[in-house]
């Protein structure tokens, strides 16, 4: 099993680094460590070289897409018994008015941000989420509506530093079913459960040293694992 | 009786040659007993009551096409263009990659990341490719981003221009043509055939007018799919195998006497009076793929 990442792991086994990745040849099983995986970054072209060659690959490049959707990322887990939010994609304030009362959630479904989310509480401010996310009505966006608070916990292979033991259950359900190592999701709390709104990637600056150290164990535990499960 | 979903924008009616296929579309899924509606974006919710969506507004993996067709699939509907199709063809490093390897006639290529761009490599790449070459971005389409550069400084404009969304950029020999050979495939079979001629002048099939938003677009000549040359629409289906069973538009040049694949596109415009000049029968063979 090869170990490709752009982040500096703290484990006893060599790691490649993604530049390097992409000129070789390299067949066997690939683990792709990186903390973007968006569409057209080196990380998304490391898991579509791999694939390429013929690689079994995590995270897959189908996975990296979707994972970055909000709507497919919450089919998808919905599907495999995780709790979500309801939701809708749309360009139309009127729509989402027609839908969910104040105040709402807005993610961006376009892949290519690290926009974060934004809420809404009346009409005026919907209405400037949906124009800034959507990038001038370029894109749709992902609106739900939004009953608690908005959690953001960092991921790593479906483990998280955060003591919240539903928020972990969907952290660990979302690893499952999309398999990405390395991501930053969005979960909100309320009646005693958590749900599932968003994840999107994590900006290397946001990685603390004990976030590495917990990331290290993972791929350490994984590679020792194999790759069977 | 199968219900059908046709994806749709509404730029997809502000062409009349373009709204009047749809409407063909429509009218032989009804005549054939079938439903259809055209679904807008604010529709998505509703894809679970249909058999099967049938995408007509641009797909990307970034548009809301790519959500409907990924959401139709992991409803277990019948998608064209399926999410596999749409990923693979957006991506012209995704899709030059398999015709290396699985030995598809294309046109000589490398793939540029942002780290090997500098002085040696640019000047290696005009020393095997020769002046000029073009450089493409890989999520092109419509001829937008590709670019016939013949000098460094030029090369470098673009390719930085490109690098701003993808870390990878695809350049290329500069092999003109007076046209492209367009194959419409579906399901593994060739659907119809025409020759997308450049505009004058021009060596791209479309081309930005200066300083205006609007494109113009070369001829269209249309021949019978049963008149085509043979090893033609053989290039054309051993391009399409590598990426899946769906419809798609398959570009190719002719070039002293070979068949030489440019590119395969999903979702491949269908006009009226175009595309459906010589083969009529196009319109019910893609409503029966659907309705499988
Ligand atoms: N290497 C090349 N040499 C000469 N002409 C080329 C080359 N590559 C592409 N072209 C021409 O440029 C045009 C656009 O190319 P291509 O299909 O790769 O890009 P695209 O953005 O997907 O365009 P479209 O969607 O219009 O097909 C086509 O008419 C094609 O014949
Ligand atoms: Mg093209």
């Amino acid at each position: 099993m090869l170990v490709v990442s752009n982040i500096d792991l703290k484990i006893n086994k060599p790691v490649t680094k993604p530049s390097e990745f992409l000129k070789s040849s390299f067949r066997g099983f690939v683990l792709n460590v990186n903390n973007d995986y968006r569409y057209m970054k080196t990380g998304y072209y490391v898991s579509l070289h791999a694939e390429v060659l013929g690689d079994e690959v995590v995270p897959t490049t189908e996975n990296a897409l979707d994972a970055y959707r909000p709507p497919i990322l919450l089919t998808r887990t919905a599907k495999n018994g995780a709790p979500i939010m309801p939701f809708i994609v749309t360009d139309s304030v009127r729509q989402i008015m027609a839908e969910f009362a104040f105040p709402v959630a807005v993610f961006p479904v376009n892949p290519f941000s690290f926009n974060g989310f934004r809420t809404a509480e009346n009409r005026t401010a919907l209405y400037r989420a949906v124009k800034s996310l959507s990038m001038n009505y370029r894109y749709a966006v992902c609106v739900q509506p939004l009953q608690g608070e908005m959690m953001v916990v960092k991921c790593f292979f479906g483990e998280c530093a955060c003591e919240d033991n539903s928020a972990r259950a969907v952290a660990r359900k979302v690893y499952e079913t999309l398999k990405i190592p390395v991501c930053k999701l969005y979960v909100q709390r309320f009646n005693g459960g958590a749900y599932l709104c968003g994840l999107q990637p994590l900006k290397m600056e946001e990685i603390t040293p004990s976030d590495v150290d917990l990331l290290s164990k993972m791929v350490s535990r994984f590679s020792g694992k194999g790759w069977s499960d | 009786m199968t219900r059908i979903a046709c994806f749709v924008e509404k730029y997809n009616f502000s062409n009349s040659r373009e709204a009047e296929a749809l409407q063909n579309f429509k009218q032989t899924a009804e005549r054939l007993g079938h439903e259809f509606h055209f679904m807008f974006r604010g529709g998505l919710s509703e894809i679970p009551k249909y058999d099967s969506v049938f995408i007509r507004a641009t797909t990307d993996p970034l548009y809301t096409a790519y959500v409907v067709s990924k959401t139709a699939w992991e409803l277990g509907l019948k998608v064209v263009d399926d999410p596999v199709s749409i990923r693979v063809c957006a991506n012209k490093i995704h899709q030059y990659s398999l015709f290396k390897k699985y030995g598809v006639p294309h046109i000589p290529t490398i793939f540029l990341s942002k780290e090997e761009f500098h002085h040696r490599q640019i000047a290696e790449i005009f020393e095997v490719f020769g002046k000029p070459v073009v450089i493409k971005a890989p999520y092109t389409s419509f001829s937008r981003y590709v670019e016939k550069v013949s000098c460094e400084t030029s090369f470098r404009e673009v390719a930085k221009r490109f690098f701003r969304r993808s870390d990878y950029i695809v350049v290329q020999k500069f092999m003109p043509s007076r046209f492209d050979w367009r194959v419409g495939v579906l399901n593994g079979e060739v659907l119809y055939v025409c020759k997308y001629m450049m505009p004058k002048g021009k060596w791209k099939h479309g081309v930005k007018k200066r300083g205006k938003p609007s494109f113009i677009w070369g001829r269209t000549v249309t021949l019978k799919r049963n008149n085509a040359p043979h090893r033609l629409k053989e290039t054309a289906l051993k391009a399409c195998n590598i990426i899946g069973k769906g419809l798609y538009g398959v570009d190719i040049k002719e070039i002293n006497g070979d068949y030489v694949v440019v590119e395969v596109n999903d979702n491949p415009s269908i006009y009226k009076g175009q595309e459906d000049l010589r083969d009529k029968d196009i319109y019910e063979k893609i409503i029966r793929f659907l309705s499988e």
